[in-house]
């Protein structure tokens, strides 16, 4: 007995050094951390339990019959992030490269499994070469396992992928099938075929930094949601984002006690829209004035910043929150923010967050860019999100909604729950200029006319009124008075119930 | 009294006429231009007049549109404030010949003081000391050593036409004033073509220092003691203090007798200031007087206790002074910062656009006074000047003056712009201004290379990072008590931290005390209590019992303390995750010097060059145009584009590249 004991202690020991020090010290100097390392920041401290750490491979070719690491290059396990459990698989690059096998797959499998089963979320940490070659079909076949739950997993429980190193080939598609990717700055990189490939197929000179860095994928691919510095922060910020987020989709949201008034007002808001109704304005001061505390986690900032993304807690709850950004092409709807904005809103929705959205939106972008592109599809993606969710959906107008745009924007029509206007709100077809070129077209050559009529078109429609006169607003309310008026409707909306009809799913146009 | 004035200027002085208006129950015209229909003054006034669009030439300075906004609101009286027009003789007599009583001196000693070489002569025969001197030609060296002679050394020795520095000479003996006179002559001769020189007394060790008097019109005029105003950057006032800490009774009653001398030569009636240079040998000599009310003004109502706006607006309204110069005594010190938008790690360039946070310290009466005329929210326009509100703190003593305005400062929010608190806190720490010996060169002797970062020093580094562990603490501490967690299993928080400052790891161990926490590095011992809440941006409490006042705000995972115009970015984690931390590469910060990055935030306007060109220093590159305003930018040297990096007609934000150099 005391021998099996003395064995175990040996065993974990080895486990724990991975393909050993030297290769933990190569991966340091990468200004990487192990692991094991990473898991440690990732979670309460001591709070890790780690399974399967002596599973070990089951490949004889290629001499890997000799080649055995306990663990095969992959730490699995569950434990807490303030004390709120969290199931976690961390790719060891020190061994094989953190390539991934037969053994390696069932591993990840485990823990994803477990977390469907009990309703917690799965934080992958990748750090992989790609697949165990030596383990041919098998090692593909633990991929699709992967893929086939993270499928699963989806809208079930939370998955965030955090991209540490190398991500290539096929493995890219578990990370893409998660709800958030977080990547690290300079040591992390993803892409379906790498540089040389690249070059021989189609002649392009580009780094693996610039073909799937971090950089590339928050800012021009718009795939992964942040970029960190390094290790250290991006776990740091890994734990501080999951306390938005339920553990599964049939929780509420979580809980932070408040120490932020609800009904806090905030007088500055009343100067925020420009009287120029072409100035711009930073719609975030708006979202960082009416949150708790402040606090905005942002996600996909350099992304389409034509929309702005991401969660907040409003008087303890978290809400996610949706704002077109008159900072950036007048915070008109294209392709690309269309597609970011939906994404986000179906996941509130499966995750019952509350949606708020703050809409100044002049309407969708034009251009043979855009059409070409599919526009009308992908517009309809953010159009079919909105009036799919059935979570509380709280709208709040600061100036312009104009033409389709306002449609889509949560409105009223869209089973939006409350609707807020400013005064500064202007519901309309479109602008008074456009406007009053389209039906008075004959006056077009009488400069006079034209902007008397279009006086006349701004009397009648750039107001909240007409809107508030059909009920499609609920209330115009003061700036200032925007957080207290969020909060009591969301407290309102706490027991909603809205169903959509029974389906197998919808078809959301992809 | 009157019913009704009209306050014809903007901002916190306007807001501060208002004040004392209001108090004596008298209602208020604010007037106001397009660029400023939401301003405080606006709203604070009881009626407001739009005089224009925003340029001042356009609103503020048209002495018609004053008027008419007069009779058209029945004002019967109007006080000018400070700058636009308040020293314009025209304005004071068009408002008489209108039958509207201006709140200040009569026409005439508008007139008379406002010409430098008339007053010089008014103040002569007036007997005030003037700059001794000889302004007829000098015709050779020998007699240039006679009226040197005759006026004392040292002396200056000028050229006619200099500038910047050529012609200029100081001479503290004979010797000196042959030689000088003879190469002076040269200099001007080759520089300007015109050899006239001139002689006058050079004041050394000048201090700014002037006199506050009122007078009425039945003959009374007294004078409210003295400021000391030689904290200035490139002759801007920035901080002014009463009394002055260099002069004594006997020189204070001289100049005051000696400023009141010249106030009645011109028959002055109002409030008004007689500016003096003071050598380091205590001699004064009178250099300009202003016929009006001034910024710095509060520094001597603190100390006086008198409200100088009522008394302008009772002299203005023909009541005789309430008191006699017997009853003027100093009580305590008062000092007074101006606070600019502006951004002093730049150069001092102003800033303009949306305050989007702007708290001012909590009023106390006779203790912190706020004079202000922005507020948050509000929009600040590259229209008018820069000041946006002046904080002043009394004390029994100067060094009780400078801890409450210390504290004060502290307090002071303000985003979205910059501002030059950062500036003025570091003043309040700068030993030579704390010694009260200080010249009017004195910024420019503490700063000859402007302003930065490393100028600012706190003298407890240790408290600042106590403080960021103090915010991290006290996050961790809610972060654990969100909902969804696992009975029984709930997340132990250690006391072992590392703080993180400025390349430096103080270890620190954070325990929980009623209140606050316990932070101790080393020897040292912080015991912080505050109930400083997340979102809040001013932390008041208490250190080791003492009253603590500074701002702290968590930044994504940092948290940035401000205190004593030190602000320092600190981030907290475990031993554990330091030590990884430890590991990570350190990152160097990109070479910005081969780039242009857009020094605000605008419109490019203009691309002026193309790519592949060779530039050569200050020749133009870009321009932007922000709030209506073109700015240049100019090559800083030689060199060569490599690439255009955004095109003309983007608009950019503030150090967004504009150019790559190669």
């Amino acid at each position: 007995m005391h021998d099996i004991i003395r064995q175990l202690a040996e065993k974990r020991a080895a486990a724990c050094l991975g393909g050993g020090q030297k290769r933990i010290d190569d991966q340091h100097s990468k200004g990487k951390l192990s692991a094991r390392e990473r898991i440690e920041l990732l979670l309460d401290s001591g709070s890790f339990e780690e399974w399967d750490m002596f599973k070990e491979h089951r490949c004889n070719d290629f001499g890997m019959a000799d080649r055995s690491v306990p663990g095969d290059g992959v730490v699995i396990g569950c434990g807490t992030i303030n004390g709120r459990l969290m199931f976690v698989f961390s790719q060891d690059f020190t061994v094989f490269g953190g390539a991934l096998s037969e053994a390696h797959a069932e591993k990840i499998c485990k823990v994803m499994d477990h977390a469907i089963k009990v309703g917690a979320p799965v934080i992958g940490l990748n750090d992989s070469g790609g697949a165990r070659i030596q383990e041919g079909v098998a090692s593909l076949a633990g991929y699709a396992d992967v893929f086939q739950r993270n499928v699963l997993a989806s809208g079930v429980v939370p998955q965030i992928s955090l991209i540490m190193g190398p991500c290539a080939g096929g493995a890219v598609y578990s990370p893409s099938m998660t709800d958030f990717i977080f990547m690290v700055k300079d040591s992390s990189y993803m892409f379906v075929t790498g540089p040389e490939v690249v070059k021989t197929v189609t002649h392009e000179d580009v780094t693996a930094e610039e073909l799937g860095g971090a950089i590339t994928h928050t800012s021009r691919s718009g795939v992964a949601d942040l970029a960190f510095e390094n290790d250290v922060e991006a776990l740091m910020m890994v734990r501080r984002f999951i306390s938005f987020l339920p553990s599964n989709n049939r929780e509420k949201p979580p809980r932070l006690p408040s120490q932020d008034p609800a009904d806090r007002l905030d007088f500055s808001l009343d100067t925020l829209v420009p009287d120029n109704t072409n100035s711009p304005y930073n719609i975030k001061e708006l979202i960082i004035k009416v949150a708790d505390d402040g606090d905005f986690f942002e996600l996909q900032r350099e992304y389409a910043k034509n929309i702005v993304i991401g969660f907040a807690r409003m008087d303890g709850s978290a809400v996610g929150i949706v704002a077109n950004q008159p900072l950036v092409l007048a915070g008109c709807l294209d392709i690309k923010s269309s597609i970011k904005a939906a994404r986000f809103v179906r996941y509130c929705d499966a995750f019952n967050i509350p949606v708020v959205t703050f809409v100044d939106v002049p309407g969708f972008m034009p251009g043979t860019a855009q059409e070409y592109g599919g526009i009308i599809k992908h517009g309809a993606k953010l159009l079919y999100a909105y009036a799919e969710c059935t979570v509380p959906k709280i709208t709040v107008i600061t100036r312009k909604a104009y033409g389709g745009a306002y449609d889509v924007m949560a409105s009223k029509h869209l089973r939006g729950d409350v609707n807020f206007a400013w005064p500064s709100a202007e519901i309309a077809v479109m602008g008074p200029k456009g406007a009053v070129e389209i039906i008075f077209r004959e006056e077009k050559n009488d400069p006079a006319k034209l902007a008397a009529r279009e006086a006349e078109y701004k009397a009648k429609f750039a107001n909240p009124f007409v809107a508030g006169a059909r009920g499609f607003i609920d209330d115009v309310i003061m700036p200032n008075e925007t957080r207290k008026r969020i909060c009591r409707s969301l407290a309102m909306l706490r027991n909603k119930q809205l169903e959509n009809p029974w389906r197998k799913h919808g078809n959301i146009p992809l | 009294m009157f019913k009704k004035i009209l306050i014809a200027n903007r901002g916190e002085i306007a807001c501060r006429v208002m004040k004392t208006a209001k108090k004596m129950g008298i209602k208020t015209v604010a007037v106001y231009s397009e660029a400023d229909k939401d301003s405080m003054h606006v709203l604070m006034a009881d009626e407001g007049v739009c005089i224009g669009p925003a340029a001042s030439k356009e609103s503020y300075l048209v002495i018609d549109k004053i008027i008419a906004a007069c009779k058209a609101t029945g004002a019967e009286a109007v006080h000018p404030g400070y700058g636009f027009l308040s020293e314009n003789e025209e304005f004071s007599r068009r408002l008489e010949d209108n039958g509207i009583i201006f709140v200040g001196p009569k026409h005439y000693s508008v007139a008379a003081m406002g010409d430098k070489i008339a007053s010089k002569k008014l103040a002569i025969e007036a007997k005030v000391n003037t700059i001794p001197g000889y302004n007829a030609e000098i015709t050779d060296s020998a007699q240039a050593v006679e009226i040197a002679k005759g006026i004392g050394y040292p002396v200056m020795i000028k050229a006619s036409a200099g500038g910047g520095g050529k012609g200029l000479r100081v001479a503290f003996d004979d010797k000196e004033a042959f030689e000088g006179f003879e190469a002076c002559r040269n200099e001007a001769r080759n520089s300007f073509g015109d050899d006239r020189v001139f002689i006058e007394k050079f004041v050394e060790g000048p201090h700014h220092i002037e006199i506050q008097l009122i007078a009425d019109s039945f003959g009374n005029t007294v004078y409210l003691l003295e400021r000391e105003c030689s904290i200035q950057r490139r002759h801007q006032k920035v901080l002014e203090e009463a009394p002055s800490p260099f002069i004594d009774d006997t020189i204070r009653k001289a100049m005051g007798e000696q400023a009141v001398a010249l106030a009645k030569a011109v028959n002055y009636q109002s409030a008004g200031t007689v500016e003096f240079v003071v050598g380091s040998d205590k001699s004064f000599y009178f250099l300009e007087m202003n016929t009006r009310l001034q910024v710095e003004h509060p520094v001597t109502e603190m100390i006086t206790g008198v409200d100088l706006v009522e008394l302008m607006i009772r002299v203005a309204a023909g009541e005789p002074l309430p008191f006699k110069q017997e009853d003027i005594k100093a009580n305590g010190w008062a000092i007074e910062c101006r606070i600019n938008a502006e951004d002093p790690f730049r150069g001092f360039l102003p800033s303009v656009g949306r305050l989007v946070k702007y708290r001012p310290p909590e009023a106390v009466e006779g203790q912190v006074r706020v004079d202000t005329g922005v507020f948050e929210g509000g929009e600040i326009s590259m229209y008018y000047d820069s000041m946006i509100a002046k904080l002043i703190c009394h004390g029994a003593t100067r060094d009780q003056a400078i801890v409450r305005l210390r504290d004060a400062l502290n307090a002071f929010v303000i985003r979205g712009i910059d501002s030059n608190i950062p500036f003025q806190a570091a003043l309040m720490q700068n030993p030579r201004f704390l010694s009260g010996v200080f010249t009017t060169a004195f910024i420019a002797e503490e700063y000859p290379d402007g302003f930065v970062a490393s100028d600012v020093v706190h003298d407890d580094p240790g408290l600042l990072a106590a403080v960021g562990a103090f915010g991290r603490r006290r996050y961790i501490d809610r972060a654990v008590q969100v909902s969804g967690q696992m009975a029984g299993h709930h997340r132990k928080v250690g006391s072992e931290w590392v703080v993180q400052m400025e390349g430096k790891d103080y270890p620190v161990v954070v325990t929980p005390i009623a209140g606050g926490y316990s932070v101790t590095h080393g020897d040292d011992r912080y015991d912080l209590v505050s109930d400083w809440k997340f979102g809040e941006l001013v932390f008041h409490g208490t250190c080791n019992g003492v009253p603590l006042c500074l701002q702290l705000e968590r930044i994504g995972l940092l948290y940035r303390v401000v205190h004593f115009g030190k602000q320092v970015k600190v981030t907290v984690m475990t031993a554990n995750a330091a030590r990884m931390l430890a590991l990570m590469p350190k990152k160097v910060p990109p070479d910005l010097s081969k780039f242009l990055l857009s020094p605000m935030p605008g419109l490019l306007r203009e691309v002026s060059v193309e790519e592949g060109q060779q530039v050569s220093a200050g020749e133009k590159l870009a321009v932007i145009e922000a709030m209506k305003m073109e700015n240049v930018l100019k090559a800083e040297r030689d060199c060569k584009v490599k690439k255009v990096v955004t095109p003309a007609g983007e608009s950019l934000s503030v150090d967004q590249v504009i150019l790559e150099f190669e």
